[in-house]
């Protein structure tokens, strides 16, 4: 008999502990995953129970779909607010790594948003935009605008309304994470650059910057996976409104299965999001070799 | 060390059987319940989207209270998409949901194709005679799958003291929005609205209009782009945006105005609503006002438009689960709820539609305590008038679909001739699919 190692003796034990999370991914996740890929093909109705094969008629639907392609413009529209809550992030974190005051209070003002209620703050944001007289546009009256922006009340400005949430609501997270990540950049490196003469802008971005692109394409990947999924924000302010002009792909996937009852529809379109992150993921995958240093 | 494997495997196994059997036991707990248990009593679960202390209990512990054998708990759920979800579920299991309660036809058509409303031919209750000719309208197939227990009613309530104060009578029972128009622009004050529009009266005109006129075309086409439609969206955009006696669409959308709230406070003076909103109106401890309220049909767009349907008719359809175990008990309280059980109700402005039902029974509950706070007169004529209604039998991706088109035109985005017709255009585009 061969004899194997401790390890490999281990190893039934370390399958027996992950089980029950792994059963449990199965059944609600696995399992469903695959059932939603083969509804995918059908027109199933939720609830009813007559179901007949249509190859590929949800996918072809999806292609002439205009509501579709509104939704795949406003997800773009929507996933601006990533990079930009990104650099902004790492700007405030630069100020906050330096010494200046109250710098523990300032740290745990920008983390606040994260951690606080989604739906509590969709509200809080909803009075603040609020197109007559909500504060922001009281101020843009007084410096002079006659006529503000209706932000959420108005189709053309609403999903940039959502971006400037979405923003404020990832910058603690970013910013927390870039923080950590300055705080490993060793003290003599800027100096030496300091000595040769570097300003304190080029030691900013030739050498800061690419210092923690590891780090900004972390929270790239994930802040476009996880924005491009987000659902509660929108739903909690607009519900995809007014006119349309907020539905994103996930909300537009909610709608077809929740209150349209078309599971088989809904099912195209999420398969068709699930692809359009993974070659997003793959792209940024292959590209990081230009632009981020470990 | 295969003994090591062995027990191993054998551990998760045994594992993942009592997790399993865990979750099991409950099931067959809840499931056998009815069969196993003669001599106790039946359980039946009603669900409807009323606020549990707005009347249902009451009601059910009425019935509880007569009927020993068969206990009834009453289980809201919200009328949206997520609340309807949750009771297609229910209903899907056949386990936690016995009877419920529709509010639209759409719904209810898709609970007939589910296969989860019982067809109650069977039952041998002869529900024209019983509700009256307003019940067809509920007909699926030719069939009914719900008891429609109630009048449906909506109407602008107009506040009399501020209508008294410009000089105007209570409306006529034929006016049309061209004079609503006017009534709004002499109502309104600073900070006071002409008239507010909750979001169920919203499209009551033109619903109205096209369950006349037919909501597609005699050659299958939509009638999304008619003529009415069209003079009735410009007269309301006029009132928004160059009268402002009614809110600017984009403002009342975000601001989620709590329309019957600001009207009762005196902030409105005309409310395009249904009878729901009595349950606030008769409190007047949360909601005390000093003025009468008088009562309008909801204006039709033109004096000589033909065939103009008012939006009432009959709601509140109380259905069986076809899945249900418990079918018959079911039915015996469905009836029971139907022929006057639900009379606890009316105070919150659900008139029972059963002529089993004295109406005069159900008025008293409706005004007890708060007589004279409405105008008798009007209120005869109009909320317990006579009118012809409908149902509108429209699919919600088209609705959807509509209001996206009108919304556009409200927040000035898109034309009105534009608007008009990609409603149609989309509408048609549906009706193909």
């Amino acid at each position: 008999m061969k004899r194997r190692s401790w390890i490999q003796k281990q190893g039934w034990i370390g399958y027996a502990f992950i089980m029950p999370n792994m059963l449990g991914i199965l059944l609600f996740f696995i399992i469903p995953a695959l059932f939603s890929f083969g509804l995918m093909f059908t027109d199933y109705q939720f609830a009813n129970p007559n179901v007949s094969f249509t190859g590929l008629d949800n996918i072809e639907r999806l292609f002439q779909d205009e509501q579709f392609y509104s939704a795949v413009r406003h997800t773009g529209i929507f996933l601006l607010s990533v990079p930009i809550s990104l650099v902004i992030a790492f700007i405030v974190a630069l100020v906050l790594n330096r010494s200046v005051y109250l710098k523990g209070l300032l740290r745990g003002m920008f983390f606040l948003p994260y951690i606080s209620s989604g739906v509590a703050v969709a509200f809080v944001w909803m009075l603040l935009f609020q197109p007559s007289h909500g504060p922001i546009n009281e101020v843009l009256r007084w410096i002079g605008i006659a006529t503000p922006p209706g932000w959420f009340a108005d189709s053309d400005t609403a999903m940039y309304a959502i971006d400037v949430v979405q923003i404020w609501f990832m910058l603690g997270y970013n910013m927390i994470i870039y923080l950590a990540a300055l705080q490993e950049i060793s003290a003599e490196q800027l100096e030496a650059a300091r000595i040769d003469g570097a300003s304190a802008r080029t030691v900013t971005w030739k050498i800061v910057w690419p210092l923690v692109s590891p780090t900004t394409f972390l929270l790239l990947i994930t802040g476009l996976i996880m924005t491009m999924k987000s659902f509660s924000l929108i739903q909690a302010i607009t519900q995809g409104g007014p006119s349309g002009s907020t539905t994103i792909l996930s909300l537009f996937v909610y709608k077809t299965a929740f209150s349209y009852y078309e599971m088989g529809y809904a099912s195209a379109i999420s398969w068709f999001l699930f692809a359009v992150i993974l070659i997003i993921t793959i792209i940024q995958w292959i590209g990081q070799k230009r632009w981020v240093h470990y | 060390m295969n003994k090591k494997k062995w027990f191993t495997t054998a551990l998760s196994f045994v594992i993942a059987t009592v997790l399993l059997a865990g979750c099991g036991d409950n099931k067959d707990a809840q499931g056998n319940d009815p069969q196993a248990s003669a001599g106790k009593a039946v359980k039946l679960k009603l669900w409807g989207a009323v606020p549990v202390e707005a009347g249902p209990q009451a009601v059910v512990d009425a019935w509880n209270e007569a009927n020993p054998d068969i206990e009834v708990e009453y289980i809201r759920y919200v009328n949206d998409d997520a609340g309807n979800l949750k009771l297609d579920t229910a209903l899907m299991t056949g386990q936690d949901a016995d009877l419920y309660i529709n509010y639209t036809l759409t719904r209810l058509q898709k609970r007939v194709d589910a296969g989860v409303a019982l067809d109650l031919a069977s039952t041998g209750y002869d529900i024209d005679a019983q509700m009256g000719p307003d019940a067809a309208q509920w007909k699926i197939n030719d069939k009914y799958y719900g008891l429609p227990t109630k009048k449906n009613m909506a109407f602008i309530w107009l506040n009399k003291k501020m209508l008294d104060e410009a000089g105007l009578p209570v409306p006529a029972l034929d006016w049309t929005w061209s004079d609503l128009k006017e009534y709004a622009a002499k109502l309104k004050k600073d900070n006071v609205y002409g008239l507010l529009q909750h979001e169920a009266s919203f499209t009551a005109t033109i619903d109205g209009t096209i369950a006349g006129l037919g909501v597609t075309k005699a050659d299958g086409t939509s009638n999304f782009d008619n003529d009415l439609w069209k003079q009735q969206f410009t007269m309301l955009h006029d009132m928004m945006f160059v009268d402002k006696s009614t809110p600017e669409y984009g403002e009342q959308l975000t601001s989620k105005m709590p329309v019957d709230t600001m009207f009762l406070k005196g902030e409105a003076a005309m409310l395009s609503a249904g009878e729901f909103i009595f349950r606030n109106a008769n409190n007047l401890t949360e909601f005390p006002h000093d003025f009468q309220i008088a009562f309008a049909t909801i204006p039709q767009v033109t004096a000589d438009q033909k065939d103009y349907k008012y939006s009432g008719g009959l709601g509140d359809v109380l259905s069986v689960n076809a899945k249900s175990k418990n079918q018959e008990a079911a039915w015996k309280f469905a009836q029971w709820y139907a022929d006057g059980g639900m009379l606890p109700m009316a105070s919150g402005g659900r008139i029972p539609s059963s002529k089993s039902v004295d109406n005069k029974q159900a008025m008293d509950l409706l005004l007890k305590g708060v007589e004279d706070k409405y105008d008798v007169d009007s209120m005869n004529k109009v909320v317990f008038g006579q009118f012809e209604s409908f149902q509108l039998s429209v699919p919600q991706q088209v609705l959807d679909a509509r209001k996206e088109e009108y919304e556009k035109y409200f927040l000035n985005k898109q034309d009105i001739d534009a608007t008009l017709a990609s409603m149609a255009k989309r509408h048609n585009d549906l009706i193909k699919n």
